[in-house]
């Protein structure tokens, strides 16, 4: 399915375990940090933020918009962390950031060299999105998309 | 890539496919990933690759 995403829009895709959130990046740079490295990730405007967690509610869409909130429009940096650090298991959201993203519940750490990979639940396996001009091609979902004012 | 929630699931950064830039206007050195590339610290669009 094709959807539209407006600048002022987030859209939500709810499943039964897992949700995903996601804006346009509005051609905007984002840094990339780690421990010893900071990348500058250039977009553009028709690019896509796309977060994933794991569980469903009002709590969750809360936190995928605030993640993404802090991320397009406070500019706040995507943090990597070290490879075993403790508090990896604890974070609830992970963000992809591009043209395009796949959805995978099977990615094992390190694992994997795409980019375009974001880690979700089992039932989001496979979901591909795709930026396309002012919107957003879903492939692979089968739940229902809400679209609201992101501000 | 998982960044947010994702040290587990990306790869180590020196591995990603980036470039070193230069910013014409301010002479900022970054390194950088992705289209359009723009100096993070003047904003400028005036940035060249890195020798």
């Amino acid at each position: 399915m094709q959807i539209e995403v407006r600048e002022d829009n987030v859209a939500i895709l709810r499943g039964r375990e897992g949700t995903v959130a996601l804006v346009k990046a509005l051609g905007r740079s984002f840094f990339l940090d780690g421990p010893d490295e900071e990348i500058v990730l250039f977009t553009d405007p028709e690019d896509l933020i796309v977060a994933s967690s794991f569980g469903v509610g009002e709590k969750v869409e809360k936190g995928l918009i605030c993640t993404l909130f802090q991320i397009r429009e406070l500019g706040s940096p995507l943090i990597v962390l070290p490879k075993g650090h403790k508090a990896s298991p604890r974070l609830k959201t992970v963000v992809s950031l591009g043209e395009r993203t796949r959805l995978s519940c099977r990615i094992q750490p390190g694992t994997h060299p795409e980019q375009d990979v974001l880690c979700a639940a089992e039932e989001l396996d496979g979901l591909e999105i795709v930026a396309v001009p002012g919107g957003a091609l879903i492939e692979g979902f089968e739940g229902q998309v809400h679209l609201e004012r992101f501000s | 890539m998982c960044t947010v929630g994702g040290g587990p699931d990306l790869g180590d950064l020196e591995s990603l496919a980036t470039k070193d830039y230069i910013c014409s206007e301010c002479g900022n050195k970054f390194k950088g990933m992705g289209k359009r590339p723009m100096c993070p610290s003047c904003k400028s669009r005036k940035v060249k690759a890195a020798s």
